[in-house]
């Protein structure tokens, strides 16, 4: 239902834009999204795109191409010039949907420009269910088949609870959802006994005290949460890294990789911007030019790896 | 024998269902399939419309058999050729707005689409359909392109 | 008490006023275009909203949700074009009075019960809160299921006088609403290697071509000017002894509208279509239905309003978005930094009274905004036909474009026009076809939902008490209509007759 297509366009004026707009081949950079008006992507991009504007010296407009999962949105960049004025805000989707959907454009058709931040996944069920611990839904799901919710049908958190599956080798339903507030529901009436989501999106009931966390998937322990452990350390080999970063059109220029590279820093460094997104539990997480590139690869890769085992695609 | 409307619709809906069971058994089966499958309803609705397809068509066959001495098939689509032609022609007028919005832009393609459907409607070739038309793309391009911010097609013209 | 007054103290913010009229024009505006559902009208102002005070913004958005629900009817009347996908409903009678000459009226009927439909809403949501957000919490996979079947059980009544051609005409419904994204494996399925259709089609394309364009097509195709006729451009409302009448289909359009709208992605198509149903099965005046019954206005518009306004319940008490239209009032409230969910009333409490005030403001001013912008509408739907034909068609094909910026959205819609001519001439009714593409996704996705949940076993439908009682009441509906229908059959043995085709 959430699937919606659709298109606006809408502008964020930076301030002081002109302060060194000579460095910058263009006056105006979008950076597009799949991501609807309000949505994750979206909001996200919209407060960053703020802080950004000055440092690049442009104006910066976000720019909502929906439909197709990021199919039109891949197709746009792929065709747009490579002269620093069009990036792609990216996240696992646009991997999925090159992978599973035999789109005209792929990933393939861009190049990854710079990561901002790696999403926490975690592990989170009711406050009132049974289990205190990863252990005791691992438990239960021996003795009878497990409940376990994923937000999206073909998605990184499928993915995660599926690797989750064959690691701990128990039988358990992953029921997928119509996005991360329907998996919400039916872990809050008990339908489900766990399910996999970001923080920020979990945020008001952790808050409120209606969930609980388990455990999270990634690498480190989160900051915000230092009690809590990785699903690595509880001894499943399950890391997901669920990446915020740009991907540009292919043959975009060294300067303008290396003005974004300076420019990712410094907006990750930005004491105001710093606190809203750590308050926001994002986890900044730059990685230049070239090791994203490999990163990206790698990604996608593992999950063609994935997809092919469990038979979704040849 | 006549051939009503409900045998030509009960038949339309046979070939219908059996064309989309077609495209429903080429659906790929995967590992992360629950048992039911992305091919059990798609399979279920086309199964389901070749049956009531069958039924129409069964039941226009006996209406045609009850009523055999009162109408004739030619009473029953008495004109309806010349409908299709009509409709059809009202329907061009539209692919052409299709085929021309990427050139000649949103402005011009909507009035021309204007005038076009006034005139083939039975305004008449007279100064004020194309007023209207004027008018009207005019109001149109105001309320889509400055009011609502839609980005439609600006054509090869660039005048706005 | 505490919440009522502190919502009335802030109407003292007279920005607030100005937001929630500003939100019910543009909302009207953009509900009354063919194409721009509530969503995309309040897509369009976000935007605007960053620069704007936190309560101001959100009132502004969720007064054009309010304002957008109730302009959908404006062109279901007018044009047999339903400006939202909850006023499809309202085209059976709304376009029947019409075309009696007695527009005004039928736009009086859905103005003032859509004022009553956000009055009771908005009464609801302030008061019962609380209850209505567990109501929301009982609702399961399997309960999802049976409420889409209890939602096709309306087929029967939509069908005309031949049940079997209104569902080949649902099956078609549904059969579109499998085309996209699968809802469990995520694969492709009918796509064809289409990047355009991999997101789905939109219900909106599809009914804007099936009543729209097959209108224009028809007028096209009947070559002798039917006559035309007029109605005074002066809305009229009902008098007591129709307003008493209205009462009823009234109270059913309220109660559904507000269960349905609690209930993440039930929607008010649903809500508006069964409470259509619900007030003819109620009527004394049955036989009114889909011959101009002022009934059949009353009940759907004052559900699809009154879902407007607790469709906020789940996204106020759990920060679940149930609709595309309250997931962009989501970004509204995150934009500003303010995330609803449980701690919303304690960290932001004056930003919910502000948002109460602010809709009590828009469901008065819908009234008043309505009753000026009307007989523009009228004044233009009386131009001649040549004119209005021309101007339709100008305006489905603008409105459908920006749906998506695509062309190729509107050959779907051509196509859905041409599909819907042929119905019509084989007298195939259309509004089965609407529900079953409005309710596809989802009756599969929680079927086959449940059945991953149950591992397979089909006893959850039973052992699900939500469910289970659903179920139950789809079940006396069907069986009640297909036995009527039976009845009859026996009485008047003839398949099918030559009355006028429904929709």
């Amino acid at each position: 239902m959430f699937k919606k297509t659709l298109t606006t366009l809408s502008v964020v004026l930076a301030l002081g834009a002109h302060a060194n707009a000579q460095d910058y081949p263009v006056d105006t950079v979008t950076l597009i999204t799949h991501s609807s008006p309000g949505g994750g992507s979206d909001v996200f991009l919209r407060e960053m795109s703020g802080y950004l504007a000055p440092i690049l010296g442009v104006n910066v407009v976000v720019e909502n191409v929906r439909g197709g999962s990021g199919a039109k949105a891949m197709a746009d960049l792929a065709k747009a010039k490579p002269d620093g004025s069009r990036f792609y805000a990216t996240t696992p989707t646009f991997i999925y949907t090159s992978l599973l959907s035999e789109t005209e454009y792929t990933y393939k058709d861009l190049e990854p420009l710079v990561n901002f931040f790696i999403d926490p996944e975690v592990i989170y069920t009711a406050a009132g269910s049974e289990y205190e611990t990863l252990d005791d839904v691992i438990a239960a799901a021996r003795e009878s088949r497990g409940r376990w919710g994923a937000a999206n049908p073909a998605s990184l958190e499928r993915q995660a609870l599926e690797q989750l599956k064959a690691a701990t080798g128990v039988e358990a339903a992953v029921v997928t959802h119509e996005g991360g507030g329907d998996l919400m529901i039916n872990v809050l009436n008990g339908t489900l006994q766990i399910g996999v989501g970001e923080v920020q999106e979990l945020q008001s009931q952790l808050e409120a005290g209606e969930i609980r966390l388990l455990a999270t998937f990634s690498g480190e322990r989160l900051d915000n949460y230092p009690d809590l452990p990785t699903v690595e350390e509880l001894g499943y080999e399950v890391v997901v890294r669920k990446f915020r970063g740009l991907a540009a059109p292919k043959g975009t220029p060294d300067a303008v990789i290396a003005a974004w590279e300076t420019a990712a820093q410094a907006v990750l460094a930005n004491e105001d911007y710093k606190a809203k997104y750590l308050a926001n539990n994002l986890r900044p997480e730059f990685i230049a030019h070239d090791d994203y590139v490999e990163f990206i690869n790698t990604f996608a890769s593992e999950t063609e790896a994935f997809l092919k085992q469990s038979g979704v695609i040849q | 024998m006549i051939i009503n409307r409900d045998m030509v619709g009960g038949i339309s809906a046979v070939l219908i269902g059996i064309l989309y069971l077609y495209f429903a058994t080429q659906i790929r089966a995967s590992a992360l399939d629950d048992s039911f499958g992305p091919g059990g309803m798609p399979r279920a609705y086309g199964i389901l419309m070749v049956l009531l397809g069958l039924i129409i068509t069964v039941g226009g066959l006996i209406k045609a058999i009850r009523e055999k001495s009162s109408t004739s098939t030619r009473k029953e689509w008495a004109g309806q050729g010349n409908r299709v032609l009509w409709a059809a022609g009202l329907l061009a007028i539209g692919v052409v707005y299709l085929l021309i919005v990427p050139v000649a832009g949103y402005a011009i393609a909507i009035g021309l689409l204007l005038a076009a459907t006034g005139i083939y409607q039975g305004s008449g070739l007279t100064w004020k359909i194309g007023l209207v038309a004027l008018g009207g793309a005019a109001a149109l391009w105001a309320i889509f392109v400055l009011l609502l911010g839609v980005s439609m097609p600006p054509g090869v013209f660039h005048l706005f | 008490m505490e919440t009522i007054l502190l919502s009335f103290e802030a109407l003292a913010n007279p920005a607030i006023f100005v937001a929630a009229m500003m939100g019910v024009t543009w909302g009207i505006l953009g509900g009354a275009m063919p194409g721009i559902s509530p969503s995309i009208t309040m897509a369009l102002l976000l935007p605007f909203t960053y620069a704007m005070e936190p309560t101001s913004a959100i009132v502004l958005l969720a007064s054009t949700y309010v304002g957008a629900e109730y302009g959908g009817s404006i062109p279901a009347i007018l044009i047999r074009t339903p400006g939202t996908n909850a006023a499809a409903a309202t085209v059976i009678d709304g376009y029947e009075m019409n075309r009696q000459g007695k527009a005004g009226l039928a736009l009086g009927i859905s103005l003032y019960s859509g004022v009553l439909g956000s009055l009771f809403g908005l009464t609801m949501l302030v008061l019962l809160s609380k209850p209505l957000a567990s109501v929301a919490l009982a609702f399961t996979p399997p309960a999802y299921f049976a409420l889409g079947i209890l939602g096709l059980s309306v087929i029967a009544t939509l069908s005309g006088d031949n049940l079997f051609k209104g569902l080949v005409a649902a099956l078609l419904g549904l059969m579109i609403a499998t085309i996209g994204t699968d809802p469990v494996t995520g694969g492709n399925r009918f796509t064809f290697g289409s990047s355009d259709l991999l997101s789905g089609i939109k219900p909106v394309m599809i009914m804007v071509g099936l009543f729209a364009m097959s209108e224009l097509l028809m007028q096209a195709a009947d070559r002798s000017p039917s006559k035309q006729v007029k109605s005074s451009p002066r809305i009229t409302f009902p008098d007591l002894k129709l307003a008493k009448r209205l009462l009823k289909p009234q109270a059913i359009g309220a109660s559904i509208g507000t269960f349905e709208g609690v209930m993440p992605g039930a929607g008010g198509t649903i809500a508006s279509f069964m409470s259509y149903n619900e007030a003819r099965r109620w009527s004394r005046h049955k036989d009114e239905f889909g011959k101009g019954s002022p009934e059949g206005i009353a009940a759907p518009e004052t559900a699809n309003n009154a879902v407007a306004e607790t469709a906020l319940v789940p996204l106020l008490s759990f920060g679940i978005p149930g609709s595309n239209s309250t997931a962009i009032l989501l970004g509204g409230f995150l934009i500003h930094g303010i995330v609803p969910g449980p701690m919303l009333f304690q960290r932001s409490g004056e930003v919910v009274y502000g948002l109460y005030g602010g809709l009590l403001v828009a469901a008065i001013s819908l009234l008043f905004i309505g009753m000026l912008m009307l007989p523009v509408c009228i004044w233009l739907v009386n131009r001649p036909r040549p004119y209005l034909s021309a101007f339709i068609f100008a305006l489905i094909m603008s409105g459908i474009f920006s749906i998506n910026n695509s062309l190729f959205d509107l050959s779907i819609m051509m196509a859905a026009g041409v599909v819907g001519f042929f119905m019509r001439m084989l007298k195939f009714p259309f509004l089965p076809a609407v529900l079953g593409l409005v309710l596809g996704y989802l009756v599969e996705s929680n079927f086959r939902r449940s059945l991953v949940l149950s591992g397979d076993d089909y006893s959850i439908f039973l052992s699900d008490k939500v469910s289970l009682g659903l179920l139950v009441l789809a079940a006396v509906f069907i069986l009640g209509s297909i036995g009527k229908r039976l009845l009859d059959f026996l009485r008047k043995p003839s398949l099918s007759g030559t009355k006028g085709d429904m929709a």
